[in-house]
Parts: structure tokens; C-alpha cells; sequence
């Protein structure tokens, strides 16, 4: 209880000093709580992003036999239920194309029934050949390769039970995204990831029931490993008709953090599942897609913190400075209190206890302005995902952690200057000896420790984005050792290094003699005579610059990527697409303002032998000037020469690496492919190969071809383009909303930006601006208060001497140009080692994190105006710092002070 | 002869409780001539140091006017009353005043410095004022490399360096043993006469202000009657 009093007693009467010491505690209880509310926040932006891209939330299987219209009744009554789509999925055991005297077969597929309007709403089962036409199907590229089939070709399917269906081709259909619909719904099955079918043809929902009741009740599914179809080497036993109501919830109920959003969806599930008393069993598409996001989102998390990890030290560290500048207040109150009688072991308790009870009282502040910074900045995610309890949940966190560890990094200085009150020490507080870490060198043992760690464990281990766009990070902590190590080790040898050369800087005090005129010399000479503190407030400042440029670095790589990974799906910055067939010369047409080059771009599906791919038709004159060709894209040429060989050789084609392999072609071999022209009737059109194209704008992963738009109209007759792609002058986005007004509904215009966004649904969809401009908020506080404690820490322990000073003569500009001084040469060592250190620690980063962008980036970028916007915050910060310092200057009671004994 | 120091109803109040004030000095009328040796005496919270530090326009007067070296310091700026002490006055404290991260020889010069003085120039100039005060060759020393009667020999060179009209001093040997205070007060003395200067000095000692032309008792802020 007197140990409490007198801690409470201390924190009062010194309110100078309690406010010093709990600023930095304060400002780490902010940063940690903005950072975990963004983490928060990040958790609803990755759940919302990966659930927009989702066909359909739910999957209502029904039983043989139960009442459709009953049934959806029932789940259009439930309140999470925002649309329910019928869906009849029917299993085929073959299917054969008769065509010129022979038969070509099929292992089993799937006949889809949607209604339509299906496709619109879900965005699956796209025409991209043909046209849907009732009683007909359209077939995925994967059947029509496998047959050989052509929109016009009559298949015949061999159905569960022994009937079959003979239905017209009426055009190819892309499957993408149906993963989910056309697999398995079991959990079991789906658990255990079963492939979907490949072979699938789409029809009208009521001619497919038509079919569907030829096959006998409880018929089930055929198993393609025991016709001998050896590509199957697993199966799933189902109902050879299945019939659905596909369902999409509301998402605006869904709860923000993805592992919040798998309960409620399996609430809604139960609930629903419950209403139907055995009708029907719900297959949850949603929960599926959320369960890699949620494990995916911690290592995001990890990122996130890691990102913010420095500034929270350095925070922290102004702990150090709060004590050093409020030194004077601690001796006083100490000297007070053994004059009272309390023994030392009772005066460390004190002031521990006050040290405790002002970082409490900092951090909670702290907190709560954290949780404003997070509401202003992204009020709106964290809305989404139980903002009370995720704001709660931080706070504690934030505070305790920030407490903690503030109480623990002020004992230290304070033991020390307890020691010199006991001493009577007045002087600047200067170790005896080095401190430990220095005589055991443990700065340059780190330093060795991160390279060590990078090179035998690092480098092997980054975050993978999976294959076909369905991202996954997997990432070991080890990853985050070596920046971690480097960081801290960095940190120490600065320390050491900049407090050797501020005690040894005897040219200091001319340099700036010159400059500042006798208050400039003063300032060397008392930063040299103050190294120790000088070079913890550098380093302070350094570090904080050393985190903003990181930070910087890292999130402009970040975007880089994001843009390139976009540009090299979308192929250029504006893809326009027209609503009505529309041939080539349209295309210049929609050149004017905002828009420096536009070519004309064919995606069309041809056969090379039986195998469909895309054909790729481009100008490749006017390509290389709106799309990035890396030369990494071809295989033994480069981009450039790829491009001229198409430009030398109107039939030439670039084919992909696995079509070369196949037929044995190389550059110079005739390939003769099908093409289809303005009716769709296929054309024979013999191309010479020209190289291996590996990637390209636009094109898909697997196989595609390459050749001259021109070439390929004037063999077909079929001048027609599938879209124009555009380099944008200005801002894509902005370009594509003024293109778009101009061109009117027979356009449609895509940008580099909404491709962006919806391109990956893992931590690469985070947008780190909101948590890079907390912390350059946080690097500027830190540094500015890092400095003003160091300036007001020297005013503290030279009073007396300034008193002096300003008694034998000096003008007030004279005392400025003192601070100034000190200050200009903080400032500027700190922002040069800074910007350094920061470059090193952001490549780091990058090469740790490399996985996460495709392609990875050779080189980081470097937003050379946001870090001289962020010097120049540094340096704006600096001059509140000085103002503060001048301020407490001239308010110096000389004559009071030169009265002190 | 006009006088160094002309003070008039001088008074300083500082404030106490809010309304409630203390006054430190109380009506003060003071004139001191060229060359004159004043002492001030009298026991602690007097109002001795303020009324130094009304003198050399660190604290401004509530009520009266001060002039010093002719000039009304009622009238003159922070800054003018900081060129006026460092061109006219030469001060000595008693805690010696020295800058712990300059040599004996840069403390000396820092007046100087700040007057804007060559480098040159000021170096010779404090060698000789240390040469002065028997320190001659010490210009390189650090300041805690010296004993206490050498800090303040320091002190008084510094005060006379930039041959000053007039020199405070403020109890200059109040931190010193009887011997080394006997040699201070003997050396500043001699230097400050030497140099023709008027010294005020703050003592509480009696032989010290016995040294002086004309001493002076304070109580309770104000001259005693008959003083002055």
C-alpha cells in the first residue's frame, strides 16, 4: 500500500515526467492496436473478396423423389437466402461423335440443366463459341477436344440405366469456376478433393429433364476406371441425376472474419437443412472456399505485424528517451523520498510501480486513439466482422503487451539513474564501461546469425501462390528470422557505430561553427560531449526512417506486381470489348483522349487436329505498344523478335511449348489448323511456325497460338475481333470511365484497376495502403517525439549550463541555433542512415516474400516522391520537435537556475 | 561622472498562490560609479541575487527603472540586454557556470565567441585572461580536470576577458575552502581594478564585503536604513 501511494504520488506530482513516459508507451499501444484492427479488417476484405467471385453460396442437393416446389418454398424463406437457381446435373457413361466413317469416344461427363439467366447471375458456362440454343448443347472445350466436335456435330451420350441422347453441338462453352458445381457434394468426397468432371456439355434446364427421365430412379453414375477409362483413377458414386436449388445468401450478413463467416454459414446450413426434414441435404460452396482463406489470413496476419513489428520496438524505445529526458524529475522525487527514509530495493519499487502506472495509463490511450485511426481509416470493414468484440479483443492485447514492455525497457535506465541519485551524479548519464551487448558483440553475432539463417533456411522457403488461381500461401516462421535478425543486429551496430563517431567528431563543432555561427559550435561540441544519448536518439530516428522506407519500398513492389500480375490477365491497361459483332477497323475508332495506342485482339477457338485451343489473333505492330511482352513470355527468342517474326511473316504462329512437343514442330514447319469463319463453319488454314510463345497477354495457362490478326480475316473471310486492348495515357481507371461515356453501350470497358482487385483472394488482395499509412503515420510520430525528447532531455540535463550561457551573452537566436544545430545533425544522420538501412531491410523483405507475386519482382521498386514525402513529414516532425525545445528554452528560469546549489 | 548603475525604486515581485505575491526586492534605489567596488551583503533570501539579476537584465523590475552602463534596461530587448552583457559586464557565479563540454580555454572564449569575435583574436585573448588568473597554458583542460579554486580562477577570466565596464559577481566564493576564497577574491579584485571596471558584489561573508569601497546590508528584499 505505501510502495502504491508513493507510485501514485510520483506519477501525479511529476506530471512533466508521467506525460514523457507514457508518450512512447502510447503511441505502441496505438500502432499495436491499429495493426490488429487492421488485421481484423483485412480478415473481412479478404472473406468479402473471396465470396463476390463465388458462383453460388450453397448447393440444396434434393432427395429421389422430394417436392422441388416444396422445397423451395422452404429455403427462399429463410433470411440469409438472397437468390435460389434450379440445377440439374445428369452423369453420362460416354459419349460418341460419328463423323466421317468413324467414331471418336468419351470416358463419362456431366450434362448441365440451367435456366435461362443462370449464367448471367453465377457467371458459369460463358458461350465462348456458338451460341446456347434450346434442345442443343454447348460443350466444354475439354469434350469438344476429346471428340473432336464442332458447333454443328450431332454427339451421342450413353446414359446411366442404357439410354441414350442425341443432342447438336451448338457451341463451346468454358467451364472455369464450376469446380465446386460439378464435382461431388458429399463432404467426405469433397475433403478428399476429388476432381471435377472435364466433360460437360450445358443445356436448357427443361430439355434436360426431358432426357433425365429415361434413366431409371436410383440409376447411379457410371464408374469411368471400370469401362477401362484408366484417367480416372478415383471415383464417386452418385445418383446419376442430380437434382439442385443453388443458392446465394445475402453477403452483407456475413460476418467479416472468414473464421466467424464458417460458423455462420454452418448456422444457415443446419437451419436450413433443418426446415427440410430429410427433402434435401446443403452442400456449403462458401465454407469450402473460406477454409484455405482462414488458415491463409494468419500468415497475412504474421505479415502484417512483422510490417509494423519495427515501429512498435521503436515505440517503445522512446521509453529510453522519456526516462533520460525526465532524469532531473526522477532524482529529485528519489533524493525526496530517501530523505523519508525508504530504503533503495523500496525506491525501485516506486518508481517501477509509477513507471507501470503511467505506461498503463499511456497504453490505454494509446489504444483508443489506435481505435479511432482504425475506425476513420477502415470504419467499414471492421463494421463487418463484430467491431465490439474484435476492438475489445485489441485493446487488451495492445495494452498489457505495451505495458509490459514498456515497464520492462524503462527499468533498465531507471536502476541506472536511481544508482546516480544515490551517487549524486548531476552530469549527463554515461555508462562506466560498455554495456554487455557491445562487449559481447552480439550486434555483428545477429548481423552474421541473419545471413547464416537467410542462406541455409530463407531462401528455400517463401509463400506459393497454387496453381490454377486458386491462391495459397504456405510460409514458415523461419521465413521471417533472417529480417528479424538483420533488423535488430542492424539496430545494435548502428548504436555502436554512430556513438563512436558522434564522441569522436572533433570537426563537428567547426562545421557547424560556420554555418550556425557560435550556437552551431556549442551544438558539436555538446553532441560530442552527449554521444551516448545523440546516438540512441539517431538511431531512433533512423530506425523510424529505416521502417517508413521499408514499408514504402515493400508496398510499392507490392503494387507493382499486383499491376503487372493484372496487365499479363487483362493484356493491356483498358480492355474494350463490343456488345455486337464488330470488325477490325472499328478498332481505330476508339482512339481520342486519354488513349495513346489501341490494337485489335481475336481470342478465337480453333482445332489443331482435334485438340481445341485458342487462337490468339493480334496486329503485331501496334501490340508491343499497348501490352508487355517480357522476354520471359517466349522460349528462346526474344519478345521483340517474336513480334518481328509475325510482322516479317504474315502466316507465321507462335505455338505454346506443349503443341511444339506434341506434333514435333519447329520454327519454319507448316501447321495446318481449323478455323472457323463468320458462320462458324471451320476453315482450313495452313500457318508456318515462327517460335514458342510460354505466355502472353490474355491467353490462358495451357495451349494457345499466336498469329496475325490480318492473316487470319483474310483466310476466313472473318474480320470479326473479340475486344481492343489500350494503353491508357493517364490513370487507367480514370481513362476507362471518360472512354466509356464516349463510347457508349456498343462498348464495354474493362480497367487494369477493377482487374486488380479481383485477381487474387488471399493476403495479395489486402490493400496495404491503409496499414502503410498508419505506419509512415507512426514512423513520423516516433521520429518527431524520438527527437524532441532528445532535445528536451539536453535542455534537462544543461539547464544550468544554458542558464550560463544565456547570462554571459547569448541572444535567444543564438540559444536556437544551438537546438537547431543538434537537431540538423540528428535529423540529418538519421535520415541518410534511415533511407539506407531501409532499402536493405525492404529488399529483404521482398526476397523472403517473393512467393507472393506472380511473377516475382526482379527489382524492388523504389516511390521515390512518397519517400521524399516521407522525409519531408521526418523533417516537418523535427521542426515541431525544435519548436517544442525552443519553446522550453525560452521559458529557462536563468536566474532560479543559476541559484541551484 | 555618469554612473554605471543608476536603480530607482527598484522592486520584484514573484508571484505566489495565484493572487498572492513575494517580493524579493523592495524599493531599491542604487547608484554605483566607475571603478567602484560595492558589496552586498546580507543572509540567504534577501533578495541579494535577484537584485544581481535585475542588474544584469536576466529579471526585469515590476516597478523603477534600472539603467546600467547608461542604458534604461526597462527599454531593451532580450537580445539588447544580451549584446549589453556581454559587451559591458563580465559575471561570476558562484557555482562556477563553466560548460562541462568546452576546455578552460573555450569557456573563456565563449563570450567572446557569441560577441562574434575571430577565432584567433578571442584564443589569444583568453590566454591571457587565463595567464591572468594563473592558469596560464591551461587553455586545453578539461574543466572537470580542475580542482574547484581553478574552476572559479576560470570563472573570473571569463568575466574579465572581454574587458568589461562592469563586473557581478555572485557569492564567487561561497563553493570555496578559506584559502582558495581569499585567492579569488583577491584575484578578481585586482583584476576588475586593474581594468578600472566598477565590481558589485553579492556576499554573505563580512571580511569580503569588508574589501569593498562601499558596502551594503539587504533584509527582507530591501536596504537597510542608511545603506545605499
Amino acid at each position: 500500500m505505501f510502495l502504491l501511494r508513493h507510485a501514485l504520488q510520483l506519477v501525479l506530482r511529476e506530471p512533466r515526467r508521467s506525460v514523457a513516459a507514457a508518450l512512447g508507451v502510447g503511441i505502441a499501444g496505438a500502432l499495436i492496436t491499429s495493426v490488429l484492427l487492421f488485421g481484423v479488417a483485412s480478415g473481412a476484405t479478404v472473406t468479402r473478396r473471396a465470396l463476390a467471385d463465388l458462383p453460388v453460396d450453397a448447393q440444396v442437393v434434393l432427395t429421389p423423389g422430394a417436392d422441388r416446389a416444396a422445397a423451395e418454398t422452404i429455403v427462399r424463406a429463410d433470411p440469409a437466402v438472397r437468390d435460389v437457381l434450379p440445377f440439374t446435373l445428369v452423369h453420362f457413361n460416354g459419349a460418341t461423335l460419328q463423323k466421317s466413317g468413324s467414331a471418336t469416344q468419351t470416358s463419362s461427363g456431366v450434362l448441365v440443366g440451367v435456366d435461362a439467366g443462370y449464367s448471367d447471375k453465377t457467371g458459369l458456362f460463358k458461350v465462348a463459341q456458338g451460341a446456347a440454343t434450346t434442345g442443343q448443347i454447348t460443350v466444354s472445350r475439354d469434350l469438344a477436344t476429346n471428340l473432336g466436335a464442332v458447333p454443328g456435330d450431332t454427339v451421342r451420350f450413353a446414359l446411366p440405366g442404357g439410354g441414350t441422347a442425341d443432342l447438336v453441338v451448338s457451341g463451346i462453352t468454358d467451364i472455369t469456376g464450376a469446380d465446386l458445381i460439378l464435382g461431388p457434394v458429399d463432404a467426405a468426397h469433397r475433403a478428399a478433393g476429388t476432381n471435377s468432371a472435364v466433360d460437360v456439355a450445358v443445356m436448357d434446364r427443361a430439355s434436360l429433364a426431358a432426357i433425365a427421365t429415361s434413366i431409371p430412379a436410383g440409376a447411379t453414375a457410371a464408374d469411368p476406371g471400370a469401362q477401362g477409362g484408366g484417367s480416372s483413377p478415383v471415383f464417386a458414386p452418385e445418383l446419376a441425376v442430380r437434382q439442385e436449388l443453388q443458392l446465394r445468401y445475402d453477403h452483407a450478413l456475413l460476418p467479416g472474419d472468414p473464421a466467424s463467416a464458417q460458423t455462420w454459414l454452418t448456422d444457415v446450413r443446419h437451419r436450413i437443412e433443418g426446415q427440410g426434414a430429410g427433402a434435401f441435404l446443403v452442400a456449403d460452396d462458401a465454407s469450402a472456399s473460406l477454409a484455405p482463406i482462414a488458415s491463409d489470413l494468419v500468415w497475412g496476419q504474421i505479415l502484417f505485424i512483422f510490417l509494423a513489428f519495427p515501429g512498435v520496438a521503436l515505440a517503445l524505445a522512446l521509453s529510453r528517451l522519456a526516462a533520460d529526458a525526465t532524469a532531473d524529475a526522477t532524482r529529485r522525487h528519489a533524493a525526496l523520498l530517501r530523505a523519508r527514509g525508504a530504503t533503495p530495493r523500496q525506491l525501485q519499487r516506486v518508481f517501477i510501480g509509477a513507471t507501470a502506472l503511467t505506461a498503463l495509463a499511456g497504453a490505454l490511450v494509446g489504444s483508443l486513439i489506435g481505435v479511432v485511426l482504425a475506425s476513420v481509416r477502415f470504419g467499414s470493414e471492421l463494421a463487418a466482422s463484430d467491431p465490439v468484440g474484435a476492438i475489445v479483443r485489441a485493446v487488451i492485447i495492445a495494452v498489457v503487451a505495451a505495458t509490459v514492455l514498456a515497464t520492462a525497457a524503462a527499468a533498465f535506465p531507471l536502476r541506472e539513474q536511481l544508482r546516480q541519485e544515490v551517487a549524486a551524479g548531476r552530469q549527463e548519464l554515461q555508462r562506466a564501461r560498455a554495456p554487455l551487448w557491445q562487449r559481447l558483440y552480439l550486434d555483428v553475432l545477429a548481423i552474421v546469425a541473419a545471413i547464416v539463417v537467410y542462406y541455409v533456411v530463407g531462401s528455400g522457403i517463401h509463400p506459393v501462390i497454387g496453381v490454377e488461381g486458386n491462391p495459397t500461401v504456405t510460409i514458415a516462421l523461419t521465413s521471417f528470422v533472417a529480417p528479424l535478425l538483420l533488423w535488430t543486429g542492424g539496430t545494435l551496430l548502428l548504436l555502436r557505430l554512430s556513438q563512436r563517431v558522434m564522441s569522436r567528431s572533433g570537426r563537428l563543432a567547426g562545421w557547424l561553427e560556420r554555418i550556425l555561427g557560435p550556437g552551431g559550435e556549442l551544438a558539436g561540441r555538446s553532441l560530442t560531449a552527449r554521444a551516448g544519448a545523440a546516438s540512441r536518439a539517431i538511431v531512433v530516428l533512423a530506425l523510424s526512417v529505416s521502417f517508413a522506407t521499408s514499408v514504402l519500398i515493400f508496398d510499392a513492389t507490392y503494387r507493382q506486381q499486383q499491376r503487372v500480375d493484372a496487365q499479363l490477365t487483362l493484356g493491356a491497361d483498358l480492355k474494350i470489348v463490343p456488345t455486337q459483332p464488330t470488325d477490325a477497323p472499328a478498332v481505330a475508332g476508339l482512339a481520342g483522349p486519354g488513349i495513346s495506342t489501341v490494337t485489335p485482339f481475336v481470342d478465337r477457338i480453333v482445332y489443331v487436329g482435334s485438340e481445341a485451343q485458342d487462337l490468339l489473333g493480334i496486329d503485331p505492330s501496334t501490340l508491343p505498344q499497348v501490352s508487355t511482352l517480357a522476354d520471359t513470355f517466349f522460349k528462346g527468342i526474344s519478345g521483340a523478335d517474336a513480334m518481328a517474326a509475325l510482322r516479317s511473316q504474315p502466316d507465321g504462329i507462335l505455338v505454346s511449348d506443349e503443341t511444339a512437343k506434341d506434333y514435333s514442330i519447329v520454327p519454319g514447319d507448316r501447321v495446318r489448323i481449323r478455323v472457323p469463319d463468320v458462320n462458324g463453319n471451320l476453315v482450313q488454314v495452313d500457318f508456318r511456325m515462327a517460335g514458342i510463345a510460354l505466355e502472353f497477354p490474355t491467353a490462358p495457362k495451357d495451349a494457345f497460338l499466336v498469329a496475325n490478326q490480318s492473316f487470319v480475316a483474310a483466310q476466313t473471310g472473318n474480320n470479326r475481333i473479340s475486344f481492343a486492348l489500350a494503353r491508357a495515357s493517364g490513370d487507367p481507371t480514370d481513362v476507362a470511365g471518360s472512354l466509356g461515356a464516349r463510347l457508349g453501350s456498343g462498348w464495354q470497358v474493362t480497367d487494369l484497376g477493377a482487374t486488380n482487385a479481383r485477381l487474387a483472394n488471399t493476403i495479395t488482395s489486402v490493400d496495404l495502403a491503409d496499414l502503410v499509412l498508419l505506419d509512415l503515420i507512426f514512423a513520423v510520430l516516433i521520429a518527431a517525439v524520438g527527437a524532441a525528447l532528445f532535445l528536451l532531455a539536453g535542455l534537462v540535463e544543461r539547464r544550468r549550463e544554458l542558464a550560463t550561457i544565456e547570462a554571459i551573452g547569448a541572444e535567444p537566436r543564438q540559444l536556437r541555433a544551438l537546438v537547431i544545430g543538434e537537431a540538423t545533425v540528428i535529423g540529418l544522420s538519421g535520415l541518410m542512415i534511415g533511407v539506407l538501412s531501409g532499402a536493405v531491410v525492404g529488399y529483404t523483405l521482398l526476397q523472403i516474400m517473393a512467393g507472393l507475386f506472380d511473377p516475382p519482382a526482379d527489382f524492388p521498386t523504389v516511390p521515390i516522391p512518397a519517400l521524399l514525402g516521407a522525409a519531408l513529414a521526418v523533417v516537418v516532425g523535427l521542426a515541431a520537435a525544435v519548436f517544442v525545445a525552443d519553446r522550453a528554452l525560452s521559458r529557462l528560469r536563468v536566474l532560479a537556475l543559476l541559484r541551484e546549489r | 561622472m555618469t554612473a554605471v548603475i543608476s536603480c530607482h525604486g527598484a522592486t520584484r515581485r514573484y508571484p505566489r498562490n495565484g493572487t498572492d505575491a513575494v517580493v524579493a526586492v523592495r524599493n531599491v534605489d542604487l547608484e554605483v560609479q566607475p571603478g567602484e567596488f560595492v558589496a552586498i551583503q546580507g543572509p540567504s533570501g534577501s533578495g541579494k541575487t535577484t537584485l544581481l539579476g535585475l542588474l544584469a537584465g536576466l529579471e526585469s523590475a515590476d516597478e523603477g527603472t534600472v539603467s546600467v552602463l547608461g542604458h534604461d534596461l526597462a527599454r531593451l530587448s532580450l537580445t539588447e540586454r544580451a549584446r549589453l552583457r556581454r559587451s559591458g559586464m563580465g559575471i561570476v557565479f558562484q557555482s562556477f557556470g563553466l560548460v562541462a563540454s568546452l576546455t578552460a580555454g573555450e569557456n573563456v572564449a565563449l563570450p567572446l565567441a557569441l560577441a562574434g569575435m575571430d577565432r584567433d583574436e578571442r584564443r589569444k585573448r583568453a590566454s591571457a585572461a587565463l595567464a591572468e588568473v594563473g592558469l596560464g597554458g591551461g587553455e586545453d583542460r578539461r574543466t572537470d580536470e580542475l580542482s574547484g579554486g581553478e574552476r572559479q580562477r576560470v570563472g573570473v577570466a571569463r568575466a574579465i576577458a572581454g574587458d568589461p565596464t562592469l563586473v557581478l559577481a555572485d557569492e564567487p566564493t561561497g563553493s570555496l575552502d578559506d584559502e582558495n576564497a581569499a585567492v579569488i577574491l583577491d584575484l578578481l579584485t585586482a583584476t576588475v581594478r586593474k581594468r578600472g571596471a566598477s565590481l558589485v558584489l553579492v556576499t554573505h561573508d563580512p571580511e569580503s564585503a569588508a574589501r569593498a569601497d562601499r558596502s551594503i546590508r539587504m533584509r527582507d528584499g530591501a536596504f537597510l536604513n542608511g545603506d545605499a
